[in-house]
């Protein structure tokens, strides 16, 4: 008799849920994937690692039917498939649970779990009391901590989570697709959610887990797959690998931060001294100053920015800290205070004056704030500085494109050409396209608001590179950041803020660590709490 | 000759791309852009074949002039929808347009240059009224165009009390309807001159860019500096002024301006714009598409009379035609 199918780890399964070999997917000439294999066994959670533009994304694409491939082939439980649709995909028991969830907030966990599944009478009403029995039964008999009873509106991020992943379960998934879901939640949140996927694979479900961080990796994976290129940089059991061995596979050889991370760390802070050197002796022109600045978020901000200094916000989400860049750059009223460039007070700001005085933002969130996505590279490169390449109001279409091609070049942007459509580019290519709107002419005062998330380790890297190189051209940077390690690595001087106010200032040098920072935040904090 | 077919560098052929890209850019915007030609084409062979008289000089001047009134205002259609807005007011604005141009001539003094500031004064009012209201008020242009659209057609109305209001002078007669400008009658050349001024604007211009962006995106163009209520006004009242010139070719043929014109006009110029290859969801359109979608829809209509269909047959014809161009360019 042959191998049966129920043996638990075999080299290469027969009982294989998932099976991929060689496939290929290209999007208007960017190759995304240029023949990866991957297997998803029964009750595993297999994570997939890569930085962005890997193709992580693309094969979850494909596998969910939003998109198809162009070449290779696809097994699911051993039938080949080329999904249509995510209908067709979920009909062969994929689902995936998204960062935005596919959820009816305004319906009880029940109805949605049995969304157009409910019982019903034979006029065709829903029977209410059945549905919510049913579904609770399968709550119980999951250990699923969920009342069907409750509207998902009323839930917290990781509980809808929960139900998301229950309503996959309820629905006789086979294989279940996570995609960054750590990403919005607090550490016990974290417990909860690994708790319902540890659920979910004794019961012979098979995991596929998306993520950028490799402590998660650790924690729950049983093995480990790296994209890298469009290609597989392998697969790894996760009990006999570490971090090094996945870091180097994810950055690729010839890459800084394979070499040994740390050695490449103090290469960093090694540049970043002279650039600290130079700007002592511009020290006494401040480029940017805030006093007193109040609005429908600010309660009297004030800060200093000097020429050439890197200036780092920290603080929790909600502090103020983004609405003082937005308020720098004309997208909030100033009501009280003054915002002043070189000593010489603003007056009123909206985008296109901010722009005309020499400011600079790179947004938050960069495919609803930052980018057009269904335009060309050179359309959203030249869009905030329009007046500079023209002539009485007629286009100088060569002069655009010209720049386009010189900050696609300097920012090395990979991407075919100045016409290739944004939304085919990777996380980490978008993010430099933002920045590269205001390559030139270079501003006098760039406002940074979290530039680097989503960003993979490789071009995090180059982005900290044309950050310095700004400051060191005398550009005076502000920059907001809810990863205090890059803060730590990039700022000169760092600002807490609390409730739309800057509580304290400190000089780089006088934090040793980032525990430091955080205590520094954790501690301006309070005084504010007693009062309130 | 050998030299350029060696293999050049490839900063050239790159740039000799760009520069033909940069040619034929204007031609090719849409999601297929090629499709509308494709389509035109068609649709210029089965006529052909199915009527003697269809492929004529005479015939094409005479689809040509009955397409202007809507080709002048799909223009300007184009930028509001690319602008990621609406305007159904079009109808009313042009009969609106119409009847205080023909007041004007009538009680100011009786030259055609009265008659043509006030009908293009007219125009551009109500589309600054629209784009202010859609701005300002942060109402969607839907709505507000919808009241335009009746309340527009009401005034018309009540300025003569629903009667018409005769034109006397020979000099607008000539300059707006029955004239030759090079051979060309009147109401096409204006036609082919509001069409050069979008693709200037549009194409061409910053204003176009930045439309194109606020269409697009309008967090990121605003992020960019750019001041998407003000764009998306002039697109407003670009339309409207375009509303107000084809008045003047309307009444200029008629020798009378009516209040009751061109009722349900706008979905005829809507259809125009979309079927051109324009997203309704903004960002994405182009002037020459926008003509030649308005040439289409008067070929139907042109070529269906001349097989002798009947027009209620026609109105379903057309109907079915146009989903389906849309769906088939979309795809």
């Amino acid at each position: 008799m042959p191998t049966s199918g129920t043996t638990s780890f075999p080299a290469s399964s027969p009982a294989a849920l998932i099976r991929v070999e060689g496939v290929t997917k290209s999007f208007g000439g960017v190759r995304a994937l240029r023949g990866v294999d991957f297997e998803l066994l029964p009750g595993e959670v297999h994570a997939l690692l890569g930085e962005n533009g890997a193709g992580k994304s693309t094969l979850i694409k494909i596998l969910s039917g939003v998109q198809r491939h162009d070449g290779g082939s696809i097994e699911i439980a051993g039938r080949k498939v080329a999904f249509e649709s995510s209908a067709k995909s979920r009909e062969a028991g994929v689902a995936v649970v998204y960062q935005d969830l596919s959820l009816v907030e305004s319906l009880s966990v029940g109805a949605n779990l049995m969304l157009g599944r409910e019982p019903r009478t034979r006029l065709g009403f829903i029977r209410k009391r059945q549905l919510m029995a049913e579904v609770g039964a399968f709550l119980t008999e999951r250990g699923i901590p969920l009342d069907p009873r409750v509207s998902v509106a009323s839930l917290p991020f990781a509980y809808r989570q929960m139900t998301e992943i229950s309503k996959a379960l309820i629905g006789n998934v086979r294989i279940l697709i996570l995609d960054e879901p750590t990403s919005a939640l607090t550490g016990d949140e974290e417990r909860i959610l690994f708790d319902a996927i540890g659920r979910a694979t004794r019961q012979g479900v098979g995991v596929i887990y998306v993520t950028h961080r490799l402590n998660e990796v650790f924690r729950i994976s049983t093995r480990v797959t790296v994209f890298r290129d469009g290609l597989n940089a392998g697969t790894f059991a996760t009990a006999r690998t570490d971090m090094k061995q996945l870091v180097a596979a994810i950055v690729g050889p010839g890459h800084a931060l394979a070499a040994t991370g740390k050695a490449a760390l103090e290469e960093q802070q090694a540049v970043a001294e002279p650039a600290a050197a130079e700007t002592d002796q511009q020290a006494a022109q401040p480029a940017l100053t805030l006093s007193g600045v109040t609005n429908d978020r600010l309660r009297g901000a004030s800060l200093v920015l000097r020429k050439g200094e890197i200036h780092g916000l920290a603080g929790l989400v909600g502090s103020g800290r983004t609405e003082i860049l937005q308020t720098i750059f004309g997208l909030r009223p100033v009501e009280a205070g003054t915002v002043s460039l070189d000593g010489v007070p603003a007056g009123e700001l909206a985008p296109i004056t901010a722009i005309g005085l020499g400011i600079a933002l790179v947004p938050e969130d960069r495919h609803l704030q930052g980018l057009v996505l269904d335009h060309s590279i050179e359309r959203n490169l030249t869009l905030p500085r329009l007046a500079f390449f023209s002539r009485w109001g007629w286009l100088r279409h060569g002069a655009s494109v010209r720049e386009a091609r010189a900050a696609m070049g300097k920012l090395r942007v990979k991407a075919p050409g100045p016409t290739t459509i944004v939304k085919n580019l990777s996380g980490g290519n978008q993010q430099k396209v933002v920045f590269a709107k205001w390559n030139h002419p270079r501003p006098r005062v760039l406002l940074l608001d979290e530039p680097t998330v989503g960003v993979d380790v490789g071009a995090r890297e180059e982005i900290y590179a044309l950050i310095r190189a700004a400051a060191r051209e005398g550009t005076g940077v502000l920059v907001v950041s809810s990863d205090l390690a890059e803060l730590m690595l990039l700022c000169d001087g760092l600002s807490v803020v609390v409730d739309g106010r800057v509580v304290s200032t400190v000089a780089r040098g006088d934090l040793a660590t980032t525990e430091d920072l955080h205590h520094l935040i954790q501690t301006s904090q309070s005084p504010d709490e007693l009062a309130a | 000759m050998t030299k350029f077919i060696t293999a050049p560098a490839t900063a050239t052929t790159d740039e000799q791309a760009n520069r033909w890209r940069k040619l034929v850019g204007a031609f090719f915007q849409g999601d297929r852009p090629y499709m509308i030609y494709v389509a035109f084409a068609v649709l210029l062979v089965i006529f052909s074949f199915a009527s003697p008289w269809f492929l004529s000089v005479d015939n094409f001047l005479n689809i040509g002039r009955q397409t202007a009134l809507v080709s002048i205002i799909a223009i300007g259609m184009t930028f509001v929808i690319i602008g990621r807005q609406i305007d159904l007011s079009v109808g009313s604005t042009l009969a609106l347009s119409g009847m205080c141009a023909a007041l004007a001539m009538e009680h100011v003094g009786n030259t055609w240059i009265i008659g043509a500031v006030v009908g293009l004064g007219t125009g551009a009012l109500v589309g600054l009224i629209n784009g202010l209201l859609t701005t300002r008020l942060a109402i969607p242009s839907f709505l507000v165009t919808l009241g335009t659209l009746s309340a527009a057609r009401g005034l018309a109305l009540m300025l003569t009390n629903t009667k018409p209001v005769i034109i006397t002078d020979e000099a607008y007669f000539a300059v707006f309807g029955e004239a030759r400008f090079l051979g060309v009658p009147v109401p096409i050349a204006w036609t082919l001159l509001a069409a050069a001024g979008g693709i200037l604007l549009l194409h061409y211009s910053i204003y176009g860019r930045q439309v194109y962006a606020a269409g697009g995106n309008p967090t990121a163009a605003n992020y960019s500096g750019v001041n998407v209520g003000r764009v998306t006004t002039i697109a407003f009242v670009l339309t409207g002024m375009l509303a107000g010139l084809a008045a003047l070719v309307l009444s200029a043929r008629s020798h009378a301006a009516r209040p009751d014109v061109v009722q349900g006009m706008e979905l005829d110029v809507i259809a125009s714009v979309i079927l051109g290859g324009c997203s309704l969801f903004g960002g994405r359109g182009f002037i020459l598409g926008t003509l030649l979608g308005s040439l289409i829809i008067g070929t139907l209509n042109n070529g269906l009379v001349l097989i002798g269909v009947s027009s209620s047959l026609q109105l379903v014809i057309k109907g079915v035609i146009i989903v389906a161009a849309v769906a088939f360019t979309r795809r």
